[in-house]
């Protein structure tokens, strides 16, 4: 098993946890039933766009503190990719000291409010948490108790910004504002770097602001952490394409000394079958950018997306669910999911599985598109699917979805978006023809420091793991910002 | 000089020289010296349904170690098997549009099928691709001892039906040796629209290595020996069908190209000969060939194709004749 640190356990003994922890016996703690997180009601939220989580309030947010048995051997902090101190947040929780559970998460996580919302923490932190592990019972809610503590902060006006070192003036270059490079930005700028972060997207956010919808993640909520990190004193470049607007020989004969690469996975798969080229089949990515990013779902815009009436999403991940959601909202009648494995199998949270098939969308599991057909106008208006069935494991432990021969039929579709995985943005590696790659397109990094192949170039989050978390891309980047500094550190040295 | 000219499904071959499918054919540098050493056509090395999927295996695992622990499954691991077919599918297309814009040769895609499922869609893209035609190669290993042997043999009606209905381009099918009534089976796939038919299919072969006392890989070319098969099925059928014929394994020299010309075969497929002694060895058969021709007086190929055919009324055929008993037993 993985050590706990030790900073998270130096804090137990203090007085007023001791003192909270003997406030109430453990039996009396452990018997409070989970809080259920407050939800729009299912028919309401699946026409309008707003968050379908309500957040907890003070009371639910401290009853379901109490909870926390602040256990001596923290097991939950282990499943946290950052090192977030989960108990001693959730303890400030309990004690009523809302701002400070806030101050105690921002040590570890630049982005909270956002970690609360679409970390999947049944995987992670709560995973490991004493109830699920010992008691079986349900795990404390540690991600509703982190975004209560941060979006708390947050309507408070009094976000904290944390404590900046003083600055080095050494300037280092962040390209990509998703979260691995933001993550980067914010620990670079309190170890005092002067840090511009370079997007080549009009918004500052990456996959939070255009992957992730205002349903689930509210985009004034990244915005308000990024307004944060400015405050830090980390600037911001749009419309900026690291590797074409300018090379990294121009930034370095710019002065600076050090890159994060967090460019994230942003080109499209598709499955490659006839038909897939007609129009109103989209890639997820675009689908979801147009509709999140450009506001492709207003008529007075520009550029409005498709909308569908029987709209079919192909894949069974957390964006197949996002898109499928999406377009419900859009006022599809049929929002389907087409996903070649089973339920068991999707790779998607399941709350977001839970929260599609409330809000009506149809689960179309084991089932397979081999073919699409298109009008006179070439806009697709029929899919023919196959019906899969469970074959033997893969390499993965699942069992492979093998094609049931003669079972195909035709579900008229006049939508299709297409979410069966994205590919490492190739913009950077092509630009860099020394940098070290493995043959799905990802750059190759030592896993401590996440540097690469060149050393003044460091690394994470999806460009490095092809497709991960959010909260896995902020650990790299904060491991990349911790190499980044030692890197620099050691080169000042030795001048 | 003769003429060497041939027609195979169709198309116009200067020789009937074809390179078979094989690690020689998978590259368009390959090809380019295959046609600059005066190959009839190509056949391109297959894509295989099944190594699609070992490779999305292998690349699953790698993905793991390369990368940090997964803790979760992504959208991308999802589909790691479909995205490495479409890499795959894109790679062969490559190849396939190279192999045409570089020589003039006819350039004959291959895939290796053991299911008619959606696999066969990727005939389309061949086509559009630009290849002369496509070459199935088929085999179902018949372990499942529920199934009857028809029920076997409807498989490869199937992915030839299949493929057959996507395309307009020739298609041939390549098959093994093994079924209970191989002359009908060739019948009926002619029946289901085969343009040719490839006889036959070598397969790898599993050896053990004694000292070692593990089991190994057999030697992975063809012995002249194994012609002989081939020769023979080539002599019974081909006045049978009318389906083009294929001749291939065990063929090595000008002279056992000219022994299956002989028995009705419209072309020959090489691979392990050009293996041994290079891909010159091209122009060696080929002149071998030539030579034959102009002693016996043959000015153009149909002049002698299928002379040794076994005919309806043939009442001495060898071609059918599998013991040995007593036109062998005055031997002494």
């Amino acid at each position: 098993m993985e050590k706990i640190a030790e900073y998270i356990k130096k804090g137990r003994p203090d007085a007023w946890r001791t003192e909270l922890r003997k406030s109430k016996k453990a039996k009396e703690r452990t018997s409070i039933e989970r809080v259920k997180m407050p939800e729009q009601d299912p028919a309401i939220r699946a026409t309008n766009s707003l968050e379908v989580n309500l957040g907890l309030t003070e009371d639910m947010a401290v009853l379901e503190a109490t909870r926390c048995l602040d256990c001596p051997e923290p097991t939950c902090t282990i499943g946290c990719p950052v090192g977030i101190d989960i108990p001693h947040f959730i303890k400030k929780i309990e004690s009523h000291d809302f701002l400070g559970a806030a101050k105690v998460i921002k040590q570890t996580n630049a982005l909270p409010a956002v970690c609360g919302r679409v970390c999947p923490q049944e995987k992670q932190c709560e995973l490991q948490c004493f109830y699920n592990q010992k008691l079986k019972k349900p795990a404390v809610a540690i991600g509703n108790l982190e975004r209560f503590a941060a979006d708390y902060e947050r309507n408070s006006g009094k976000m904290s910004i944390p404590e900046i070192a003083e600055s080095n003036g050494i300037k280092v270059a962040v390209v990509g504002s998703g979260p691995a490079g933001l993550a980067a930005a914010g620990d670079l700028a309190k170890f005092g770097y002067d840090v511009t972060v370079f997007e080549a997207l009009h918004e500052i956010g990456g996959v939070l602001k255009y992957g992730i919808p205002e349903f689930r993640l509210p985009n004034e909520i990244v915005d308000v952490e990024i307004e944060n990190m400015r405050k830090m004193g980390v600037k911001f470049r749009t419309d900026f394409i690291v590797g074409k607007t300018a090379s990294f020989e121009d930034l370095r004969a710019e002065g600076y000394q050090a890159f994060f690469v967090g460019s994230g996975a942003g080109l499209p798969r598709f499955m490659n079958i006839p038909g897939e080229n007609y129009n109103g089949i989209f890639s997820s990515n675009e689908y979801l950018t147009r509709v999140n990013l450009m506001k492709a779902s207003s008529e007075e815009y520009d550029t409005p997306v498709l909308k569908g009436k029987n709209v079919a999403v192909i894949g069974g991940g957390n964006t197949a669910m996002d898109s499928v959601r999406t377009a419900k909202r859009l006022g599809a009648e049929r929002a389907m999911i087409v996903y070649r494995r089973s339920i068991q199998e999707m790779p998607a949270r399941v709350e977001e599985v839970h929260h599609a098939q409330e809000e009506g969308v149809e689960f179309l599991n084991l089932h397979n598109p081999i073919e699409y057909f298109a009008d006179e106008n070439g806009r697709v208006n029929k899919m023919r699917v196959q019906k899969m069935e469970l074959g033997e494991p893969d390499a993965s432990g699942r069992r492979r979805p093998v094609p049931i021969e003669g079972s195909e039929f035709d579900i008229d579709v006049d939508l299709v978006i297409v979410a069966v995985g994205v590919s490492p943005n190739p913009i950077v590696p092509s630009s860099l023809k020394d940098l070290e790659m493995t043959g799905w397109g990802t750059i190759v990094v030592d896993k401590e420091t996440m540097q690469s192949s060149i050393p003044d170039i460091f690394a994470g989050g999806d460009i490095v793991r092809g497709g991960a978390t959010v909260i896995l891309a902020m650990g790299d980047g904060r491991k990349a910002a911790a190499g980044i500094n030692k890197y620099i550190q050691e080169k000042v040295k030795a001048n | 000089m003769a003429d060497l000219s041939t027609k195979y499904m169709g198309l116009e071959l200067r020789n009937p020289v074809v390179v078979a499918s094989s690690g020689l054919t998978d590259s368009v540098e390959d090809i380019v010296k295959l046609d600059q050493n005066g190959a009839g056509a190509v056949v391109l090395k297959s894509i295989f349904e099944e190594q699609i999927l070992l490779e999305a295996e292998h690349d699953l695992k790698k993905m793991k170690e390369d990368s940090f622990a997964y803790d979760e499954y992504s959208e991308t691991l999802d589909y790691i098997d479909v995205h490495i077919k479409e890499k795959e599918v894109t790679k062969y297309i490559e190849l396939i549009k190279g192999a045409k814009s570089k020589t003039t040769i006819p350039v004959i895609a291959s895939i290796n099928a053991v299911t008619a499922l959606e696999w066969t869609s990727f005939a389309k893209q061949i086509e559009q691709a630009g290849a002369d035609a496509i070459e199935l190669n088929i085999f179902v290993m018949p372990f499942d001892t529920d199934k009857e042997c028809n029920e076997n043999e409807r498989v490869y009606y199937d992915i030839l039906k299949k493929v057959k209905e996507k395309v307009s381009i020739p298609v041939a099918v390549k098959l093994s040796p093994y079924f209970s009534n191989l002359g009908k089976v060739l019948l009926n796939l002619e029946k289901e629209g085969a343009d040719a038919l490839v006889l036959f299919n070598r397969f790898a072969a599993p050896d053990i290595d004694v000292e070692n006392i593990k089991v190994t890989h057999a030697d992975i070319f063809s012995t002249k020996q194994e012609m002989y098969n081939v020769l023979r099925w080539m002599g019974i059928m081909s006045n049978k069908l009318n389906a083009d014929l294929a001749a291939t394994t065990g063929i090595h020299t000008g002279e056992d190209v000219v022994k299956m010309l002989l028995a009705g075969a419209k072309v020959v497929q090489v691979s392990s000969t050009l293996y041994k002694h290079g891909i010159e060895y091209l122009s060696t058969m080929l002149n071998d060939i030539h030579n034959w021709m102009d002693r016996k007086g043959f000015l153009y190929i149909d002049q002698f194709r299928g002379k040794l055919a076994h005919k309806a009324d043939d009442n001495n055929n060898v071609y059918e004749r599998m013991q040995f008993m007593r036109y062998f037993s005055d031997i002494k």
